[in-house]
């Protein structure tokens, strides 16, 4: 034992999490402290920051003749339902790969993961090239004579919404399978052998012990789709924009990093409150099932 | 089986989920073949998408670019999240719930904040040109978490008699690290790598927002590409390229963890 700052600690913790902890406070933490710092200074139009301190950038959020507040509202609205229609389809088929999965489970859950690990420009690219127009499926439609003119799917809210449930969805999957995995099939069986239906068992036994991972999927899919900012860009053809693209047209294309900064501190208010809330309501296990 | 009607409807749902999944894939992967510049009308088989794809120097100059920062970002991140996890699970002490929390927190909250918050960081307070320095540094911040848990998942699948019977048989801390510690954590250092390179190679957002002049990396380029229209054939083709390369990783790192498992 070494002692730290006074206190006991074991030899090995400060060469193991030294770095780490270092890394996390120089790269995580400050730039947050930063960007908090900056959204309290008063900056005009054009970006120029003033100094002293004042919450006009949050004022501007507020009153704003431009619609900031709707976007944000957008926002969480278009996450909600990319999470609900996300748990709909994603529940299912993890459960599915849990229950009948049998031998070809890994493969099954390769199926789920391998999507998820290209790149996320391709595969919004790989939607738009297939439902827009020019796109694949109209011209096949009216090649099949189904359709006289194209049918245009995107740049509506809708497709919005739709390429992010496509974007989100294998983030739901893996947490549920992996709690579906952990019920132990002794308490399965115990509530059929005390006369449960298998319906009535899903309801009582299965689905709220597999709280955790529904909760760990909803921080993994309510999240990135609240801050997303590439699906609303390319599928929504910069007409319904979402939170994540004032931020990117606040810092990037403006440059006025006080009003960025203001809402990147707003966006990351709501995550930390629904990662309270998951953590609240789906417990530790949710935490767990998300790495 | 009682519940017929039940399993068909889960069936039905999870076909469709596949499907949602794979569907836009495969059918770009198909059009890439495809001999039409305009890329939505099916005309004839062709590879010569690939072929002038090697072929364009600014797109193989993003992919070298790519994978430079990719192979820097794997050692650096491997390294720091490996021994952290290791950390992590061996030692208990006051704030380690925090300090869990506080490496879960890059990959929690949305990169744009993040991506945006690194941004002003590096141009307002530290005064870093933007540049690989950049790129290599947010990078590493949002992947050595994934090898802390990923490193922290198989640990506890470890047996750790081992290591204290190294020491009790006169080894010191150092060789025990060297001879016993680093080959148990051997399929964990891996994974991490496997996971952690395809993530730094694919990355968008933060790459975008970090980037300074002359750092195109392959995914920039890709999305220069989207903008202008320019050439949507020959995004199929690089497209095809990025879904195959990870899948590629999961496979080789599956197969590893199946030899692993009837080693046992």
């Amino acid at each position: 034992m070494k002692r730290f700052l006074g206190i006991k600690t074991p030899a090995g913790i400060l060469p193991t999490l030294g770095p780490i902890s270092v890394w996390i406070a120089l790269f995580v933490f400050a730039p947050v402290g930063v960007i908090i710092y900056f959204s309290f200074l008063p900056a005009d139009t054009a970006g120029e920051i003033a100094a002293g301190v004042s919450l006009k950038n949050y004022w501007l959020l507020l009153t704003g003749d431009t619609d900031y507040g709707n976007a944000i509202l957008r926002s969480v609205l278009y996450a909600f339902i990319t999470n609900m229609v996300c748990l709909a389809i994603g529940y299912p088929t993890a459960y599915w790969i849990a229950r009948y999965g049998g031998r070809f489970k890994a493969l099954l859950l390769f199926l789920v993961i391998a999507p998820s690990w290209s790149c996320y420009l391709v595969r919004i690219y790989a939607l738009k090239q297939l439902v827009g127009y020019p796109g694949i499926l109209n011209d096949f439609f009216l090649h099949l004579g189904l359709i006289s003119s194209p049918i245009n799917m995107l740049y509506t809210p809708t497709a919005v919404v739709f390429g992010l449930i496509y974007i989100w969805l294998p983030f739901m999957v893996l947490p549920i399978y992996a709690s579906l995995e952990g019920i132990n099939p002794a308490l399965l069986e115990a509530s059929l052998d005390l006369g449960a239906s298998p319906g009535w068992q899903f309801w009582t036994v299965t689905l709220p012990l597999s709280k955790g991972g529904i909760f760990g999927g909803t921080i993994l899919t309510f999240i990135p789709a609240l801050g997303d900012w590439l699906v609303p860009l390319l599928i929504g053809g910069n007409k319904v924009w979402m939170a994540g693209n004032l931020i990117q047209h606040y810092f990037i294309v403006r440059g006025n990093l006080a009003i960025g900064s203001s809402m990147a501190v707003i966006l990351t208010a709501a995550v930390v409150l629904l990662i309270y809330m998951c953590i609240k309501l789906g417990g530790e296990e949710a935490v767990e099932r998300i790495v | 089986m009682k519940s017929l009607r039940s399993d068909k409807v889960l069936i039905v749902l999870a076909i469709g989920g596949y499907l949602l999944l794979w569907g836009p894939i495969i059918v770009l992967g198909i059009y890439s073949f495809n001999n039409s510049a305009f890329g939505v009308k099916w005309e004839s088989l062709t590879t010569k998408w690939y072929v002038e794809l090697f072929h364009t120097s600014a797109i193989m100059d993003s992919v070298l670019r790519s994978l430079l920062i990719a192979s820097v970002t794997t050692v650096v991140a491997t390294g720091i999240g490996t021994i952290a996890g290791y950390g992590l699970f061996k030692y208990k002490f006051a704030g380690r719930r925090f300090l869990r929390m506080s490496i879960l927190l890059p990959i929690t909250v949305p990169y744009v904040i993040m991506a945006g918050a690194l941004l002003v960081y590096f141009t307002q307070i530290i005064h870093f040109p933007l540049g690989y320095p950049t790129i290599i540094i947010a990078h590493i911040s949002f992947s050595a978490p994934l090898a802390v848990f990923v490193t922290l998942g198989r640990m506890q699948r470890i047996d750790w008699s081992l290591e204290e019977a190294s020491i009790d048989l006169g080894a010191n801390r150092l060789t025990t690290w060297r001879k016993v510690t680093i080959p148990l954590l051997l399929p964990a250092i891996f994974a991490s790598a496997v996971l952690i390179f395809p993530w730094s190679f694919n990355d968008f957002t933060i790459t975008y927002f970090v980037a300074g002049v002359g750092t195109t990396t392959l995914p920039l380029y890709l999305y220069s590409m989207l903008q202008y229209s320019l050439k949507p054939v020959l995004i199929n083709a690089i497209s095809l390229i990025f879904i195959i390369t990870p899948t590629i990783g999961i496979l080789v790192l599956s197969y590893f963890q199946r030899e692993k498992q009837f080693t046992r």
